[in-house]
């Protein structure tokens, strides 16, 4: 049996764990303009990226990002999820490929989409204008929430993908017995469903939280040249400053940042509906 | 307490109907069984009184006020579910506490009355188990505890005993009984099994595509009932095809004559024997003859199947003693068939 998982274990061990490992051992050198870099075991990569006030400022914009676009998907996933949960499965498959329809056009191609809709002269602000509520066009393009609606667009089916797989699990009667006992429908959401879908929030979370953190091609891309997230920090060390020990450095900052981050939430949401 | 009215409740999913006019009162403190097949609409039926089902016509009426339209958490009534729908991650105790938790109920009496209820239901000291760590019978009392606790003008069951093993069936059935019967809940029960009905029900209505085929008491149903569907539904029925030929003659489609009321009207009817009603002697006498098929033997009681007139009919009697004559009776043998005119009914043809 435990022969089974060896092929996938090869192509992780290799794919990942391997050239984790040396960019962990990258992060420890040092910086050389001219040799690219030096042999090396010492922590300065991560120091300064730690002091410096511009890196604060990118881990923060990054995880405020990411965390507001976790928050935006659990509150928009929740409603769409539970409806996908309870629809017939003829119309169910239907709806399914809708949800997933996002993620069959390319990041890239999306974001060009975005700068149509939100630029200077786009849509929005043509619409607007022509409707005589504005005269000067808004800055829609190139700011946080453009960002943020973006990813928001892009991860939002995981999310709702996630959520609908666990409340399907949870038996409609559940909800029937609590309405037949007095609830209405937003109490026996409160006290029924939402517990019994914790799991499914905490999975859905971790994935579309990872998955932000570590956008690349949309805060480029919708966030412009003055706004800057960790993983487009991180190529620009390795491309263009290519000084490659700190770039692993951040690399593996955000990495760290990620996982405790991860791991706490689900710790925290997880011990409060244990309680119950 | 309350009563519970039912006036030409209808639903219907496009052009199909799936309860078609049923009209229904249920007494305070009476238990009615909706009995029937499935797919007769006795569920629907029942999930329009919870609230579950928008009726397509017709109105639902608790303890006299019309709750047709009422969404199910402002009607007062309590289900017990066929997989019991027990809140999994809330304790026996939380289980019971929720209804008199959404009405309001104070922590202090809510304590109270879930212990009454848990006592009720003879599961007092399993307040804080997980519905999962309680065996199947365990958790359908949690069920009714649950349902109970809150003191519901209607009382709801469906099928709340088809997921339990047959010994213990039989004993929470006549604890629900109990139970409905000491506490006076005015109930309606839905189930698929005959045995179950007559056993606990007050008032039986038999259902058969979506239609109310007859209501009455177990003896009425099993004595007098209206039409073919009821007669082969509750119990078992030999039905012979003919005509009433004379007063008490009855002539089957082959010419054989067989007794049957003397006040039967004429004309082309079914005639209904019940099995234990059939009489049978093991040599020629005054009867019509038939030819054993064969025999099955029930311990108690033993089945005789014969051939009369072409078609097949049953008589069921107690187990002869060893060494009586009918226990030599092998296939093939000649017997003659008879019966009391007044024990046969005659029904309409093709109730269908």
């Amino acid at each position: 049996m435990a022969a089974l998982i060896l092929p996938a274990g090869l192509l992780v061990l290799l794919l990942l764990v391997a050239p984790m490992v040396m960019l962990f051992r990258i992060s420890l050198n040092e910086y050389s303009p001219t040799q690219l870099m030096i042999e090396a075991l010492q922590p300065g990569n991560y120091l300064r990226a730690l002091a410096d006030p511009y890196y604060q400022g990118v881990m923060g914009t990054t995880m405020t990002v990411a965390l507001s676009c976790t928050a935006i998907c659990l509150i928009i996933g929740f409603p769409a999820a539970w409806w996908l949960a309870r629809m017939d499965s003829k119309q169910k498959s239907l709806a399914v490929i809708l949800t997933v329809f996002p993620l069959l056009v390319g990041n890239v191609v999306r974001s060009a989409g975005w700068m149509a809709l939100l630029g200077r002269d786009g849509a929005i602000n043509a619409a607007l204008r022509g409707l005589g509520i504005i005269s000067e066009p808004l800055q829609l393009l190139y700011t946080q929430g453009a960002v943020i609606v973006g990813i928001v667009a892009v991860v939002a089916p995981y999310m709702i993908l996630t959520l609908s797989a666990v409340i399907e699990g949870i038996p409609r009667n559940l909800e029937e017995a609590a309405a037949n006992l007095g609830a209405g429908p937003l109490t026996a959401f409160r006290r029924v469903v939402l517990p019994l879908a914790v799991p499914g929030v905490v999975a859905g979370s971790v994935l579309v939280f990872i998955l932000c953190m570590n956008a690349y091609a949309t805060p480029v891309l919708l966030g412009g040249p003055q706004f800057k997230m960790m993983a487009p920090a991180v190529y620009d060390q390795f491309v263009r400053g290519t000084n490659w020990p700190f770039g692993a450095a951040l690399a593996f900052l955000l990495l760290m940042v990620t996982l405790v981050l991860t791991v706490l939430g689900s710790a925290v949401v997880g011990r409060r509906y244990k309680a119950q | 307490m309350g009563t519970l009215q039912l006036q030409g409740l209808t639903r219907r999913y496009g052009a199909n109907t799936v309860v078609d006019g049923v009209d229904l009162d249920v007494a305070e403190g009476e238990l009615v069984a909706l009995l029937g097949p499935s797919g007769c609409g006795k569920t629907t039926t029942l999930r329009m009184v919870a609230g579950f089902v928008e009726p397509s016509a017709g109105t639902v009426r608790i303890a006299g006020k019309d709750v047709t339209h009422a969404p199910p958490h402002g009607r007062d009534t309590g289900m017990v579910f066929q997989s019991y729908a027990l809140f999994p991650h809330m304790t026996v105790a939380g289980n019971v506490a929720f209804g008199l938790e959404m009405r309001g109920v104070g922590k202090a009496e809510r304590e109270a009355r879930v212990l009454e209820a848990l006592r009720l239901v003879r599961l007092d000291g399993l307040a804080e188990r997980l519905p999962r760590q309680l065996s199947g019978g365990q958790q359908q009392r949690v069920a009714l505890a649950r349902a109970l606790v809150v003191n519901p003008a209607v009382f709801l069951l469906d099928e709340p005993l088809s997921n339990l093993d047959a010994k213990l069936r039989a004993e929470v059935r006549v604890e629900i009984r109990n139970l409905q019967q000491r506490l006076g809940l005015t109930t309606l029960f839905v189930t698929h099994d005959q045995e179950e009905a007559l056993t606990m029900a007050d008032r039986l209505v038999v259902m058969e595509g979506g239609r109310v085929r007859q209501v009455g008491t177990a003896e009425e149903l099993y004595e007098r009932p209206a039409d073919l569907f009821v007669a082969n539904f509750i119990g078992r029925v030999n039905a012979l095809a003919g005509e009433v030929a004379a007063p008490g003659a009855f002539r089957t489609t082959d010419g054989t004559t067989l007794p049957c009321p003397r006040d039967a009207a004429p004309g082309r009817a079914t005639l209904c024997l019940r099995p234990e009603k059939l009489r049978f002697q093991p040599w020629a006498s005054a009867g019509v003859p038939a030819k054993l098929e064969r025999t099955v033997y029930l311990g108690g009681q033993t089945e005789y199947h014969f051939t009369l007139a072409g078609m097949a009919v049953m008589a069921l009697r107690e187990t002869p003693p060893e060494g009586d004559r009918l226990r030599s009776l092998r296939p093939g043998d000649q017997v003659t068939l008879d019966w009391l005119g007044e024990d046969a009914r005659l029904l309409p043809e093709a109730a269908r």
